[in-house]
């Protein structure tokens, strides 16, 4: 199965037990519009971990109806993101959402040895875009968390992403490793990783995917582009993953979709042993909810 | 000012000139076709070095009439290229552009010593100029084909190019943002040190005339909206002329992406050179490579 848009994220998440999400800081306008909508709409069982009148307070302003709504009062920052923490660990719900903290407070709880989210994985960023060109959905990693992965990084990361994509139904996911070129240039280290990782796919030393690389943009992306250039890929022209060489590249094509094209995005942080949501105060309304969507499709 | 490729071709038109094109290596139908536009249009002559049966037989192919061409017999790519640029050197074509020579092939001989098209010392870049639906003006970026990891000296080139660009299109005083994936220098980006170089030479005048800023995402660059939301104070304002990327791997996704999934269409031209040097992609649309020679002929 492969997904043609965000709201067929739907149909993996009716018809189950709805996913606990607990929001951390839940002081927050910018997440909280967006948890209580995915609540109405049956798509999560929120927790909210925060200061409890500054919630209501924003719910009165914002006309939110939280009733019935478990509230958990703690007011202090850190404190909160513990005990949202804690309860992920202790297994009491499934998705972690970033509320009014920062992301470093949030990651150093999540990486806590003793009661923290560690798998031993490596924590990764996965966007999924949906695009009006593109014949179905297209997910991109990393654009917001690892800076500059070495091959390791990148091997962890595609496996984070793949084992993901299988998790919401994806069959053998087509990976293409992003290059400026799609020629092997040993100037340029992105495309040497992208030469080894489609080896160690094709020994299997990394499974459930077909990867190809290096890939350029529209080799990946376009069949007709990809014919022109005489490029023989099973990816090529229907990619479901595009592994980016590092944020720079990941960051300016993330924003260039959602500005210039008008993508829909959710995304989610995976790595850690619940999916994470972590949105930005410049996401859109609907990203945060796709978000939430996506982190109950993934959890399981 | 100009807006729109569209509005530059317009003033290519209205001027009336015919410009002598050399084409190196013109066995392919993409540049034929390309090429008989750019005449019928009545912009330009075409010299077209290659074998000449297999042109005429390529014309014949299309229903070409081979008397709007000037066909020089060269061998191989390589003659076809030197031929070409040779033409342009001795002041019997006007521009040089690529037909079905590869890349690397056809840049020696343009950047050949004593027989290539190098202005003395320059550097060889390439500025594109992006038509986007969803912005009001053109969006010029560098470099998006050329430089794979650009360093201080060439980042100053690139802008300047661009700024040469700008100029012609009419713009006074263009804004340059300096790409990165946020507002913050990072340690991990060589970019970033540059970034801070060029805007202290810029506000000493040792860079043309423009306003300048970076590291900006995308968002900051192109979104006066991401700006007042993030709060964040920059010159630019989410009004940018010019894009200048910090690499190859970001530029190109970028332009590529935002040809496929926003409706894009790029003519872009090669800088640093005597006369103007035509480099495209062979899986552009048949409308960009109309764009990339109006503009040599905008630019000669």
């Amino acid at each position: 199965m492969v997904l043609k848009s965000l709201s067929d994220l739907k149909g993996i998440v009716s018809g189950k037990p709805r996913k606990k999400l607990v929001l951390a800081a839940a002081h927050d306008q910018h997440s909280l519009g967006a948890v209580i909508q995915a609540w109405h709409d049956d798509i999560v069982e929120p927790i909210l971990i925060g200061d409890a009148r500054a919630i209501q307070n924003i719910c009165m302003e914002y006309g939110y109806n939280i009733d019935g709504l478990q509230v958990i009062h703690e007011p202090v920052t850190e404190m909160s993101v513990e005990r949202a923490v804690r309860m992920l660990n202790g297994k009491q719900a499934d998705v972690l959402m970033k509320g009014k903290v920062g992301t470093t407070i949030l990651l150093k709880c999540v990486l806590n040895r003793e009661w923290g989210l560690r798998t031993g994985n490596l924590l990764s960023h996965i966007a999924l875009f949906e695009v009006e060109t593109y014949h179905k959905l297209i997910a991109v990693t990393d654009v917001a968390m690892n800076i500059a992965p070495n091959l390791k990084d990148k091997i962890a990361i595609v496996n984070n992403s793949v084992s993901f994509l299988l998790k919401l139904g994806y069959v053998m996911p087509k990976v293409a490793v992003l290059g400026a070129v799609e020629m092997v240039n040993e100037n340029m280290e992105a495309t040497l990783d992208a030469a080894l990782l489609s080896k160690m796919n094709q020994r299997d030393q990394i499974k459930n995917c077909i990867i190809d690389g290096p890939l350029a943009f529209d080799n990946a992306i376009s069949y007709e582009s990809a014919k022109h250039k005489g490029i023989r890929s099973e990816v090529a022209g229907d990619t479901d993953l595009l592994l980016m060489p590092d944020i720079e590249v990941g960051n300016v094509l993330y924003k260039s979709l959602v500005f210039f094209a008008r993508a829909k995005v959710a995304s989610i942080i995976l790595g850690a042993q619940v999916p994470i949501v972590l949105t930005s105060r410049s996401d859109s309304e609907q990203a945060k909810y796709d978000s939430i969507l996506l982190s109950a499709a993934a959890s399981n | 000012m100009i807006r729109s490729l569209d509005q530059m071709v317009a003033k290519v038109l209205s001027g009336g000139r015919k410009y002598r094109i050399a084409v190196a290596w013109a066995h392919d139908d993409n540049t034929i076709l390309a090429i008989r536009k750019a005449v019928e249009e009545g912009i330009a002559e075409a010299l077209l070095t290659g074998r000449k049966k297999e042109i005429l037989k390529n014309c014949q192919a299309w229903g070409i009439k081979p008397e709007n061409f000037t066909i020089i017999e060269s061998d191989d790519e390589v003659s076809a290229s030197a031929d070409a640029v040779k033409l342009a050197k001795t002041g019997d074509a006007d521009i040089v552009m690529k037909g079905l020579a590869g890349t690397s092939h056809f840049l020696k001989a343009v950047m050949d010593k004593e027989k290539g098209l190098m202005l003395p010392g320059a550097v060889l870049s390439y500025v594109g100029a992006l038509q986007l639906p969803a912005y009001n003006k053109l969006l010029f970026i560098t470099d998006p084909a050329v430089i794979p990891f650009p360093g201080l000296e060439q980042k100053i080139a690139m802008a300047e190019y661009a700024i040469e660009m700008t100029s012609r299109f009419g713009i006074e005083k263009p804004k340059i943002a300096l790409i990165g994936a946020s507002e913050k220098p990072s340690r991990h980006f060589e970019s970033s040190a540059h970034y801070e170089a060029m805007k202290k030479m810029a506000a000493a005048g040792q860079i043309s005339t423009c306003i300048m800023d970076g590291p900006l995402d995308i968002f900051l660059a192109c979104d006066r909206k991401s700006v007042e939301i993030k709060g964040v104070k920059t010159p630019v304002d989410g009004d940018a002329d010019i894009l200048l990327f910090p690499s190859l791997e970001s530029s190109n996704p970028f332009y590529k992406g935002l040809m496929l999934f926003a409706g894009g269409e790029l003519g872009g031209l090669i800088r640093g050179t005597e006369k103007p040097v035509v480099l495209m992609s062979r899986s552009e649309s048949e409308k960009s490579k109309f764009y990339c020679i109006a503009l040599a002929c905008f630019m000669a």
